[in-house]
């Protein structure tokens, strides 16, 4: 009897659900037709598309794709020059401390809007606005009275460097001279924005039937820790997308996204695991991209025994770096100067190379001839395995070359950053990614008033030149500048020893043209058609 | 009658939205109120028939008070944790740190910190995640939790489904080959851990015979290998505790007296055997459903699917203190409720069981 009531409600449900509808019937989710879209692997969900607020490079893939700066990179160039996009010229007086654009005409919003040039104040606006909240708002520091607007000093944003000339144009005045500012506006914090958008939805104004865009794409669904879509914006005023969609899968596991580009599911994985790279060489969509980025090693200076520029110095002289690329065996560059190879600025032989014999030498002119004396130190890193083979192989050349026990310490991401503030060891890792493809970003790392300078090293002739460099607007001359510059911080002062410049590798799958594989990682998808 | 067709009801409705959820249909929202509305005036009705409801009212208050201890330790112990929310590679300019603190109020005493919380908690607010940012808790919770829960039952289903028959058979003939193999694999599904049983499946099933999908959260053929996965240590874990309770009723008086009244082997089994040798397992159902809703780290990483197990890893080291709190919460709710269910359902199989 049980079962039989049992059987017979099972079975006017089954029925009742006959005619419900079944999802996913198309060839991909959503709908989409595996012959218009391009799948690709975000690796997380985008922590914002909020572009004012959104700090990390998966949330900057898609709005760079979204929207549109004033300018834009050429990434055909191998110098990545700029082209214009919402400004159509720009130019430079007062010794490049004002900077005047020209927009675009006939811009449409995909709601149907003009874009106008106070779509511009309004996202810098908001962008230095203390309530926002922004991480990337120091991006704009630069412009005369920002700093102090976003610090709640001043109140008033009119009385901020930026404004609408007579003839509609934006004019920017910033509170010293700075050659390359252009560059920043390429980054997403920069992008123009519409307050009204935001004030209507709030929190939820990035939301695909909320978000209001200008770029070659637009949003078309955002399921949260997912998948993502974009599809052709139809109104862009440029060249209009060639790939109709965009399907940005979320898969944070190698492994995972591997075996998907195996069995032809995804077309692009944006990085692949180290440790097997040997195999994952092989494959035919395997493609290796050098990155404007330095790995290197920092030295505690104020305290012993990195205090002594004789023992750094003969710390920097001890180590190969070419054994510990060999040993990653990933195709990164070994790099001895502070700009990484492939950027203006690049100097093959600048720094210290490796010569154990002076090694030697030098840490017996410190005073440790007799090398038990020599304190204990320590060589502290994240966890993570890339950067233990490197601190491992580090301590045996160490050992080897001055007869010292280096001891390695790894600890997890946020503990390791917050003791680099408060307790540096006496040797730290650290690598940085350019933020734009200038050296600027690089030399301003060291600088006396840079968070990000935890050697306790403080050189004012090199915050001069390093100050001077980002007024020049001649390349010569600022090549020479940031010369003298790393002179000073490798070979004279020697706080820091670069290690290598990455590479990056990605799977690209052969019904992919025209992807535009860049050292700057931006993923544009507009160019990119499919077989 | 009554009760039979209601808890036929409550039955079907569970698995009708299982089975349809599995073949890919849009659930109604009309069967999920009908389902809700059946199943709790049945537990209630239940509840105060066999006078439990002094027993459960009490047991939510307890309930409330270890949420409360809980939060407020996971509170403090975040806040011992070295490294902030906000810290990464590119240090922040001193301002844009101030902005941040005062927008998440981490530049206010803690104590008033913890006032806010608790007072945001009694009204149901979680707060916004700092890594998602302008995202609700609640909304990340309410998006990721169904993936889970839809894992997570599948995956007890078929632990159930394979734990139980096997256990009785090898406790039925002890010391036999069929005994001997299959705690065997019991053995081997409880040591076998599932980051490498993931690999292996996906090699056979999935790229060998190309029978399942290697990853991703999409309809039948993406649920089977994850589900299965995740659901071979607790079968393996039911079938053990199964047979040794198979063992134990078999040895009893009352099946003796079974035997003698002569009745058949297969209604003895079915009968007696079984329904007295499921109380243990019911026992540990429990924990067992808590904890392969929280242990599903590993395969939601392998097979990509959006569940919430992941927020509970990352936001750790993220140091997304509102989602850690948040994920922890739940799934300490998620326990103490599992625990009270198991206690009801005693209630109804166990006649023997009081409970006071």
């Amino acid at each position: 009897m049980q079962f039989t009531v049992k059987m017979g409600l099972l079975l006017v449900f089954a029925l009742g659900f006959s005619g419900c509808t079944k999802k996913n019937s198309g060839q991909l989710e959503y709908g989409l037709k595996l012959s218009e879209t391009l799948r690709i692997n975000l690796e997380q969900e985008p922590p914002s598309l909020d572009w004012s607020k959104a700090t990390d490079t998966t949330s900057s893939l898609v709005t760079v794709n979204l929207m549109d700066g004033l300018v834009d990179y050429n990434l055909e160039d191998p110098d990545l020059s700029l082209k214009p996009a919402l400004a159509t010229e720009w130019t430079s007086s007062n010794n490049a401390q004002t900077w005047t654009f020209k927009l675009r005409k006939g811009v449409k919003w995909t709601d149907g809007a003009d874009f106008e040039a106070q779509h511009v104040i309004d996202g810098w606006k908001r962008l230095l606005l203390p309530a926002t909240a922004s991480e990337y708002a120091y991006f704009l520091f630069d412009i005369k009275g920002a700093q102090d607007f976003n610090s709640g000093k001043l109140k008033d944003f009119s009385k901020v460097g930026v404004r609408i000339n007579e003839l509609g144009e934006l004019v920017v005045e910033l509170r010293q001279a700075m050659s390359f500012f252009p560059l920043l506006l390429t980054h997403h914090s920069t992008y123009p924005l519409r307050q009204d958008v935001v004030d209507k939805f709030g929190d939820r104004w990035t939301n695909p039937e909320n978000i209001v865009t200008l770029g070659p794409y637009k949003l078309k669904v955002w399921e949260h820790d997912k998948a993502l879509v974009l599809e052709r914006n139809e109104t862009y005023y440029g060249e209009k997308a060639i790939t109709k969609n965009i399907l940005g899968y979320m898969i944070n596991e190698y492994s995972t996204a591997i075996n998907l580009a195996e069995g032809g599911k995804l077309d692009f994985q944006p990085s692949l695991p180290a440790k097997e790279l040997p195999l994952l060489k092989q494959r035919s969509g395997f493609r290796q991209i050098s990155t404007l980025s330095t790995y290197y090693y920092g030295f505690n200076t104020r305290k012993i025994p990195f205090n002594n520029l004789k023992v750094r110095e003969a710390f920097v002289h001890a180590i190969d770096r070419k054994q510990i690329t060999d040993l990653l065996a990933a195709g990164h560059a070994p790099l001895s100067g502070w700009v990484p190879t492939g950027m203006f600025g690049y100097e093959a032989d600048r720094g210290l190379g490796f010569d154990p014999a002076r090694a030697a030498e030098l840490l017996n002119e410190a005073g440790y001839s007799d090398r038990s004396k020599f304190p204990k130190v320590s060589l502290a890193f994240n966890t993570n395995e890339n950067h233990q083979r490197i601190a491992e192989n580090v301590q045996a050349q160490i050992k080897k070359n001055l007869g010292i026990d280096v001891q390695i310490a790894n600890e997890e991401w946020k503990v390791y950053l917050n003791r680099l503030r408060n307790d540096t060891p006496s040797i730290y890792r650290l690598g940085w990614l350019a933020d734009y493809p200038d050296p600027s970003t690089f030399m301003s790392l060291m600088t006396s008033i840079s968070e990000n300078n935890h050697t306790g090293w403080k050189n004012p002739k090199y915050d001069e030149l390093v100050n001077k460099g980002a007024t020049l607007t001649d390349k010569e001359e600022r090549r020479k500048i940031y010369s003298e510059a790393q002179k000073i911080l490798l070979e004279i002062d020697v706080p820091v020893m670069p290690i290598y410049s990455s590479v990056r590798h990605v799977l690209l799958s052969d019904r992919v043209q025209n992807f535009p594989l860049n050292s700057l990682e931006r993923w544009t998808f507009k160019g990119v058609s499919l077989k | 009658m009554i009760r039979q067709i209601w808890g036929s009801t409550i039955i079907a409705c569970f698995f009708g939205a299982v089975g349809l959820s599995f073949f890919g249909y849009q659930i109604e929202p009309w069967f999920w109120w009908f389902s809700s509305i059946v199943t709790s005036t049945g537990v209630i009705l239940f509840v105060v028939q066999r006078g439990l409801t002094l027993f459960v009212l009490r047991r939510l208050l307890e309930a409330m008070f270890v949420i409360w201890v809980i939060a407020s330790l996971t509170f403090l112990l975040l806040r011992v944790l070295p490294g902030g929310p906000f810290d990464s590679e590119k240090a922040l300019p001193k301002e844009v740190m101030a902005n941040l603190e005062k927008k998440y109020k981490l530049n206010e005493p803690l104590v008033v910190q913890y006032w806010d919380y608790m007072t945001g908690l009694a009204h149901g607010d979680l707060g916004q995640s700092y890594k998602y940012i302008s995202r609700d808790i609640t909304s990340i919770i309410s998006e990721s939790l169904p993936n889970s829960v839809q894992l997570g039952i599948y995956a007890l289903l078929i632990s159930y489904l394979i734990g139980i028959p096997i256990g009785v058979l090898a406790g039925w003939k002890p010391g036999s080959k069929l005994d001997f193999s299959a705690m065997f694999m019991a053995i081997s599904g409880v040591s076998l851990p599932s980051f490498l049983m993931a690999p292996i499946f996906i090699l056979i099933f999935a790229k060998g015979l190309g029978w399942f999908e290697p990853a991703l959260w999409e309809g039948p053929r993406y649920y089977v290998l994850p589900t299965v996965i995740l659901g071979i240590r607790p079968a393996a874990v039911i079938a053990r505790l199964t047979r040794a309770s198979v063992l134990e009723v078999i040895h009893s008086d009352y099946i003796r007296t079974a035997k003698a009244k002569g009745l058949d082997a297969k209604s003895i089994l079915f009968k007696h055997v079984l329904r007295n040798s499921l109380i243990p397992v019911l026992t540990l159902s429990g924990p067992l459903a808590a904890g392969v809703l929280t242990g599903s780290f590993v395969i939601e990483q392998i097979f990509a699917i959006p569940g919430l197990a992941k927020h509970l890893v990352l936001s750790v080291s993220n140091r997304d203190y509102p989602l850690i709190l948040g994920t922890t919460l739940l799934f300490s709710l998620m326990l103490v409720v599992a625990n009270l269910i198991t206690d009801l359902l005693m209630a109804i199989v166990d006649p023997r069981v009081k409970i006071s």
